[in-house]
């Protein structure tokens, strides 16, 4: 069953088109990320799915609520929590003043739990808080009702990644607690971890809907070295090797290419060099965009 | 309900009582300066060269009594104008700031309506409105019997009272303000602008051709010189203003429940 379901959702402000002809759904019990660099319309969606904005066109609903209409978006949002991109708090308010209002609105069966979690200085006014802190007192309150549906909106930014990784292990958790979870983000190893299905927008159009598995093998990972010698191009002539670039520096040679292929081909070709240096990431989700959709838009 | 309600009082408590005293230390300035002043100047010869709509404006008819004084120094000055504009401020921040700032992201995904949400926010000034009027009340009262000119309790009590309306009428125009603008500045100077307007189309319409003009200023509906000096009430008048003040949450409300906020 489908919990969260937009349907062709179109959103423009003036001549501005922030989202258009957006058609997506999110499964029971399934984390998806929503994916796409700054400014491609993630926010918006996100905002006009929760009723903050009504669509210019198309329809969004939640758990079956059309979020569009207050009455019904009410019921839906006892079920839902919520956490904005760049959380915002009453900078004279203590940590817990501001979670005593949430849980008197909406609940907080596990507030104490969340907080064991991710604690935010309470008794401090939220003008002292650091971004961390601030993110923190925004995982808690939207958790802390217990909500079946939690719609995060780049959620690991200011955290540090110790409490990223504990973030992405909560999520799994909750996964695994039957929650529905939609989360946007711009990197892509932030989605890896815990999606099980990803949205790339750009521009404000849903561009692939596929399996994490998929888009990650189709990313591939950047590779950077610097080997002794004069190595030549070919040695790392392997499948899933794209744009290559090669250049002799004082004695050495340095590569940078996406690699997307056989991991053990790459090893063993690595292997017959001397390396000075080694650089092995993922790639820029710019550069994903850029190699697998690039030519499809704009 | 009224969660909301109580958090933002809470959030003005301060706000509040540093009013109040402030308002009151400026009530016990006028009310000690009246004896000296009562005794050594013709304060009515000093109001009778003035212009009439000045005279109109302020309530000056019996300055050179006890009644007459305070009800221009205080009650028209501080609390129909800068008590007024000051709320109209203070309303129009009270969404605007949120919009603005992007915490209303937050307050929006909670399980409330937006009209609840508006109403909420704009009752929690009404604390603040009563402790202000309560403690300015019963201090200018005290002061009158030390200095030996005292106000009939009745009248003092009246003239709070009734400036209540007054009061979230002027809140209302900020509210309204507040619902529509996306940015609190310009919601401030705008309900700023329209109360203290009002006020002064009011006051150089009266006792023209064009005075109907100023039936839409809330200042038509308080008159504390009235209350004061003459004892009487307007009690037609503070109907009006409670009912403008109620549409005015009411629209705001409706409007607010119907935007786009981004």
């Amino acid at each position: 069953m489908a919990v969260i379901e937009i349907d062709g959702l179109t959103k423009r402000y003036g001549d501005l088109v922030a989202v258009e002809d957006l058609t997506l759904s999110v499964e029971m019990g399934e984390v998806f990320g929503f994916l796409g660099p700054n400014g491609a319309g993630k926010t918006t969606t996100l905002r006009t799915l929760l009723g903050f904005q009504s669509p210019t066109e198309g329809a969004v609903s939640v758990l079956g609520y059309d979020t569009a209409v207050e009455s019904e978006r009410l019921d839906a949002l006892t079920r839902v929590g919520y956490l904005p991109a760049n959380p915002q708090f009453d900078a004279g308010a203590t940590g817990r003043e501001i979670l005593d209002l949430h849980e008197a609105l909406k609940g907080g069966s596990r507030r104490d739990r969340m907080l064991d979690l991710f604690d935010p200085p309470l008794d401090r006014k939220v003008r002292e808080y650091s971004t961390g802190n601030v993110q923190k007192l925004g995982v808690v309150q939207a958790f802390m009702h217990d909500p079946e549906v939690v719609i995060l909106d780049e959620p690991t930014a200011g955290l540090d990644p110790l409490l990223q990784e504990r973030f992405n292990d909560f999520l799994a958790d909750e996964r695994d607690r039957g929650r529905t979870i939609l989360f946007s983000s711009h990197v892509l190893s932030e989605v890896r971890r815990v999606c099980d299905r990803v949205g790339v927008i750009r521009d404000g159009r849903l561009v692939t809907v596929e399996g994490v598995r998929d888009l990650l093998d189709r990313s591939g990972k950047l590779v950077r070295l610097r080997a002794d010698g004069d190595v030549p191009e070919r040695a790392f002539d392997l499948p899933g090797v794209t744009d290559l670039t090669r250049r002799n520096v004082d004695g050495a040679t340095d590569f940078s290419f996406t690699f997307a292929g056989d991991v053990d081909e790459l090893v063993d070709a690595l292997d017959a060099q001397s390396l000075r240096e080694l650089d092995v990431e993922e790639a820029p989700l710019e550069d994903v965009f850029l190699s697998f959709y690039g030519e499809t838009d704009a | 309900m009224l969660e909301l309600t109580a958090y933002g009082a809470r959030r003005r408590v301060k706000g509040a009582i540093a009013l109040a005293v402030a308002i009151s230390l400026f009530s016990l300035l006028y009310v000690g300066f009246f004896p000296s002043l009562a005794s050594n100047v013709d304060l009515q010869q000093y109001v009778d060269s003035l212009p009439s709509v000045f005279v109109e404006a302020f309530g000056l008819r019996a300055f050179g009594t006890i009644e007459g004084y305070l009800a221009t120094e205080l009650y028209h000055f501080a609390w129909v104008i800068l008590f007024g504009v000051y709320l109209a401020y203070s309303a129009a921040g009270l969404l605007a700031s949120d919009v603005e700032s992007g915490r209303i992201d937050v307050l929006l995904s909670l399980p409330v309506p937006r009209r609840r949400l508006v109403a909420e926010k704009y009752l929690a000034l009404a604390p603040g409105i009563l402790l202000v009027n309560v403690v300015v009340g019963a201090v200018t009262w005290a002061g009158t019997r030390v200095i030996g000119f005292p106000v009939a309790i009745s009248d003092v009590i009246a003239v709070h009272a009734l400036s209540l309306p007054y009061l979230f009428t002027c809140a209302g125009i900020g509210l309204a303000c507040s619902v529509v603008a996306s940015r609190a500045s310009i919601a401030q100077r705008a309900a700023m602008g329209l109360t203290f307007g009002l006020f002064l189309v009011e006051s150089l319409v009266t006792g023209t051709d064009y005075a109907w003009a100023g039936a839409i200023a809330p200042s038509r509906y308080y008159d504390p010189t009235a209350i004061l000096v003459d004892g009487q009430y307007d009690l037609a008048g503070a109907a009006i203003l409670t009912a403008a003040a109620v549409l005015l949450v009411a629209a705001s409300g409706y409007y607010f429940a119907r935007r786009d906020v981004n």
